[in-house]
């Protein structure tokens, strides 16, 4: 923009070179079909060496028996730990789980927010700013000292939550160690701080909304239920599809820490969740076939999610230009 | 777009299939034994050794303790410098001992001494590469410092041997001891009780709950993490969780099934709360708590809890069935040597000989509350003396070694889900009203297929 233009100069000299370029490159057409690879090769040597090449290990590991001691013996088993990861009485338990986990996520970060997001439309200026950042603010607190909060929270003697609930008539005692009430416990917990997110999400998916579509549609006389329904969430909906995506594949990742600080998965693993019992056979039991074959299929479950909603995402995606 | 996807499934499997042949040769070289005895140290030779111990996973008196120790280590013996680290990963303190020692083996430096739970002494001797202590320096000179001036107890001496050798010195351990809170049993009229049988206490706890309206007694044992004791809970009654020759689960016996139904009956009557651990020992520090069996190693945080909030701590044996001698069982951990160079091992066996000196046990037992298991301390002429006659807590834990029986660790690789399976069992059984008879006979036969 500040660069001067001289006769002769840079402006003149530039065509030259890009057709001296061109020249060259036409003398390597390899050279110059390989350029763009070399240009994405750093990234894609990263995803191997993070991602794909230890997900190729625990795919060997997966036919193993090995109890995770470098200096002992690995023994080729088969599909043997497959067939024990299928027996186990407590993978159902922790699959039914894992889905209630992720429809109540699905309703606490993903519907929730939506609603909270579309009426903190009409807070205008600063209080806007705040009243989002009180939301987000519990996603930034760690795991550890949200759920020895909640923990005092839901203590059965001195508890506040337990002491409103006889207030109100329905006494409750310690919700942790309920079989019915552990689960809820956790959704609650995890809920809270993942709500944030949520609104985050979406939050930002309203910013890009052009807001002449609105304007438009309103000077063509549509109501204001019309203009939410036929085209603030139409167009919001890859950011849905995104954070539907997101809840799904991560609800057991979130739900995790908690679930390890605060009931272990019990009782009776009434709480527990697939990762939990992963982490339960590959690092308290030492048992790294097991737990790599219900990796594998976990993988290979969640991988099949994933591709409905990049499908998903490709059919409902709008280019608001 | 479908085309792109395909040739990249299609890579993915050529991919997996090359990680599968790829990973088939992982063999390991074995351990190596140690054929004659380690060499001492050079005079100048300087060693660094990590020690890795769990009780420095918990602020307050352990942490301050043990480090106290390691000071005065490192003073006595200036050529070797000890590293002191708590436990990797989280999990409830000392339950995550040998998963942290293991992940640190994978990435290829495992602590050179560390502090394992007696759960875990299978495991450590026959899978981690626990060095036999016996035959780095000699059976002669384990033998010569487990005696010494005030020789270790008999029943605690050998609690580390495995197959004949010494794999681990035993290092910190409690026993089962039930606390009660003396002022919250005098406003129920209950002065100077008789807790020696579980129905004694299930009377006393009922005339608690009459007066606070909630259950008194919290038990350890069974709750998650408390199998240890729960181990000696089956003793007292005639049960086994392993039979002696190592091959049969026994917590399916009729003893057994007994041995839940009348903790299940306490949990029916409203005697006995139903609450993790952690919340147990909240209650208990907080004064709520009017009874609770729990580890002796407790010892010195709640005379601590109780000076502060003016309340009467007291204690008692761990409570046998009618007509049968309790059977308490130790829980806590010994010390093992991983290391497998020579002057680290040296420089290990000097520091275990250090912490569980005279010196050590004196400070370890006064500050934090765990066994001295040099008891001829606390005689007359002792370190401990004045301490032990002050102190009216210890006289129960200590009587309690005289009957101490081991805490069982389980065979083979699945040992920790063995322990989850009972445990889980006992909580279903005794909180939350399943039948005894079926879910202790199917948690054997589950435990049973995994010991093998």
């Amino acid at each position: 923009m500040f660069v001067e233009v001289l006769p002769g100069g840079g402006p003149a000299a530039s065509p030259v070179q890009a057709v001296a370029g061109r020249a060259a490159a036409a003398r390597h057409p390899l050279a110059r079909r390989l350029v763009p690879y070399l240009y994405i090769l750093p990234a894609v040597v990263l995803l191997v060496l993070w991602t794909y090449w230890p997900l190729l290990q625990n795919v060997g590991l997966s036919f193993q028996d090995w109890n995770l001691i470098p200096t002992r013996p690995r023994v080729f088993v088969g599909t043997e730990k497959y067939a024990k990861v299928l027996s186990l009485p407590e993978l159902r338990q922790a699959l039914m789980n894992t889905v209630v986990y992720i429809g109540a996520f699905l309703l606490i970060s993903v519907a929730l927010p939506l609603v909270f997001a579309l009426l903190s439309r009409s807070v205008q200026g600063r209080a806007r700013t705040f009243y989002q950042a009180l939301i987000f603010v519990p996603f930034l607190v760690t795991p550890v000292a949200s759920s020895a909060v909640w923990r005092w929270l839901f203590a059965p003697d001195s508890g506040t939550i337990p002491a409103i609930a006889a207030a109100l008539g329905h006494p409750m005692g310690d919700v942790f160690r309920d079989p019915d009430g552990s689960m809820t416990s956790v959704i609650v917990i995890v809920g809270w701080q993942m709500l944030g997110f949520g609104v985050l999400v979406i939050a930002a998916g309203l910013a890009g909304i052009n807001p002449d579509y609105a304007a438009a549609a309103a000077l063509d006389g549509a109501r204001r239920r019309q203009i939410l329904w036929r085209i603030t969430v139409p167009l919001l909906s890859p950011s849905l599809v995104f954070l539907s995506l997101m809840t799904i594949l991560l609800s057991a990742q979130w739900t995790y820490p908690i679930i390890d600080l605060v009931t272990q998965g019990g009782p009776g693993n009434s709480s527990t969740n697939i990762y939990y019992l992963l982490y339960q056979f590959g690092f308290r039991n030492f048992d790294a076939g097991l737990s790599a074959a219900a990796g594998v299929l976990f993988f290979v479950g969640f991988g099949l999610v994933a591709l409905l909603f990049v499908e998903l995402s490709e059919r409902l995606s709008f280019h608001d230009n | 777009m479908l085309s792109r996807r395909k040739t990249l499934l299609g890579t993915l499997a050529a991919l997996t299939a090359l990680g599968i042949s790829a990973c088939g040769t992982g063999a390991g070289t074995g351990q190596n034994q140690a054929a004659s005895l380690i060499p001492e140290l050079g005079k100048d030779q300087k060693v660094e050794i990590t020690f890795e111990s769990y009780n420095l996973a918990q602020a307050g008196v352990w942490t301050d303790t043990i480090k106290g120790l390691i000071g005065d280590f490192e003073t006595a013996h200036p050529n070797i410098t000890v590293h002191a680290q708590a436990p990797q990963g989280g999990g409830a303190v000392g339950s995550n001992t040998v998963s942290s020692v293991q992940t640190q083996l994978l990435a290829g430096h495992a602590p050179d001494v560390s502090q394992l739970t007696f759960d875990s002494l299978d495991f450590a001797a026959t899978q981690l590469g626990a060095q036999p202590i016996s035959d780095l320096v000699g059976a002669k000179a384990v033998e010569d410092h487990l005696d010494g001036a005030h020789p270790f107890h008999p029943n605690a001496k050998h609690l580390g041997d495995w197959n004949g050798k010494t794999y681990g010195v035993p290092y910190v351990f409690s026993t089962p001891v039930l606390f009660y809170n003396a002022s919250l049993l005098a406003k129920a009229g209950v002065t100077d009780p008789d807790l020696s049988t579980w129905d004694k206490v299930a009377d006393v706890a009922k005339k608690v709950s009459a007066v606070t309206g909630k259950p008194a007694l919290d038990l350890n044992c069974t709750s998650k993490g408390g199998s240890w004791c729960m181990q000696g809970i089956f003793k007292s009654n005639g049960a086994q969780v392993l039979s002696d020759d190592r091959k049969t689960i026994g917590f399916g016996s009729d003893a057994a099934v007994d041995t839940v139904s009348k903790l299940a009956a306490l949990s029916k009557e409203g005697v006995l709360r139903n609450a993790d651990i952690n919340a147990q020992y909240e209650g208990v520090i907080k004064g709520d708590t009017a009874m609770v069996v729990t580890s002796s190693a407790l010892q010195g945080m709640l005379m601590q809890a109780s000076k502060k909030a003016g309340w009467q701590l007291k204690d008692a044996a761990m409570p046998g069935f009618a007509g049968k001698q309790a059977v308490p069982t130790n829980s806590g951990s010994a010390l093992f040597i991983l290391s497998s160079d020579p002057a680290k091992q040296r420089a290990a066996w000097e520091f275990i000989k250090w912490m569980t000196s005279d010196k050590a046990y004196t400070e370890i037992s006064s500050k934090i509350g765990y066994l001295p298991l040099r008891t001829g301390l606390t005689e007359k002429g002792g370190s401990l003396y004045e301490w032990a006659q002050k102190n009216p807590l210890l006289a129960p834990n200590l009587a309690q070694l005289d009957r101490l029986q081991p805490w069982v660790s389980y065979p083979g690789n699945s040992y920790v889900q063995v322990d989850d399976i009972l445990a889980t069992a006992v909580e279903n059984a005794v909180y939350y009203g399943k039948d005894p008879k079926q879910t202790m006979t199917d948690a054997a036969k589950r435990a049973q297929d995994l010991i093998h």
